[in-house]
């Protein structure tokens, strides 16, 4: 697999496409959004200074460095405070605050690579294949890892869906 | 199973990430920051030293300000009226000779002759 360098412009459009989603993965991690929110910027910060060579996949190599950037964060125990109903990470379209809340709690107890492979589908809009490419393993497991993690999520959610 | 998953993603789907702030437009690349700062020290220490070796030149001299005065001989003109640069450099270039010449003719007025019975070097020989 080759290295090269984005532009300023192919990490901007990254960004903007990936940025919801991984500030959300990170959440799973440091708890508190603006923390999660941190990790993430700063992940893009050294990505736009060019100290990075960057692999063929980039979207696989920004999610291992929100991964660990996050936990360095939660290993220094920054503002890894306990969740704010007003500050989830995410918001729902029906302005029902508890159920986002929810989620994010539940994302962040649904094991890591499952938790990985739902962000990855839902919030950054990649296939299954191109989950199973970004970690770096087969299509099948890529694809159980989700279902295993839309069965806990649904579960846990289910109190907080409209009939 | 495959729609009652398509279901629930509807669901998730109404879930949105918050949009975190915007990148800045401009960043300046380490390695010029890096410069920057070689530049900056490279000054700094530049101005510590002259400023270390002015206040030791000051302090061997007691901090005090030494003035140096100049005699003036009375009716000694100004060496520098004599020896006229342009005058001289003209000189050298069309007659070397006489520039020899004119600068033994002054170096006589200017300097001590020694050849003098009286002068310092031949009382300094003798004794």
């Amino acid at each position: 697999m080759g290295e090269h360098k984005l532009s300023a412009e192919d990490v901007r459009q990254l960004y903007n496409r990936h940025g919801p989603a991984l500030v959300a993965y990170a959440s799973t991690f440091v708890t508190d959004g603006a923390a999660a929110e941190d990790v993430v910027h700063q992940v893009f910060l050294r990505l736009l200074s060019a100290e990075v060579a960057m692999p063929d996949l980039p979207v696989a190599y920004v999610y291992r460095s929100v991964r660990n950037a996050a936990l360095n964060a939660r290993k220094r125990g920054l503002r890894n405070a306990p969740l704010d109903p007003e500050r989830s990470v995410f918001e729902h379209r029906g302005g029902n605050k508890e159920a986002a809340l929810a989620l994010q709690k539940t994302l962040a107890e649904l094991p890591e690579e499952q938790r990985e492979a739902v962000v990855m589908r839902m919030w950054s809009g990649l296939t299954l294949e191109e989950v199973a490419a970004a970690t770096a393993v087969p299509l099948n497991t890529a694809a159980s890892r989700y279902r295993y993690a839309l069965e806990k999520l649904r579960e846990k959610l289910q109190p907080y869906r409209r009939k | 199973m495959a729609s009652h998953d398509d279901e629930f993603e509807k669901y998730l789907a109404e879930f949105e990430p918050r949009r975190p702030r915007t990148l800045p437009n401009q960043l300046v690349p380490k390695t010029i920051w890096t410069r920057r700062l070689a530049a900056a020290a490279a000054v700094t220490l530049a101005l510590g030293a002259s400023l270390w070796f002015a206040r030791s030149k000051s302090g061997s001299s007691g901090g005090d300000i030494v003035a140096v005065k100049t005699i003036a001989v009375p009716g000694r003109r100004p060496i520098a009226e004599d020896l006229p640069v342009a005058a001289l450099t003209q000189m050298a270039l069309k007659d070397p000779e006489q520039l020899d010449a004119r600068l033994t003719e002054l170096s006589r007025k200017v300097l001590p002759d020694f050849r003098r019975s009286d002068s310092t070097l031949r009382v300094l020989a003798q004794q």
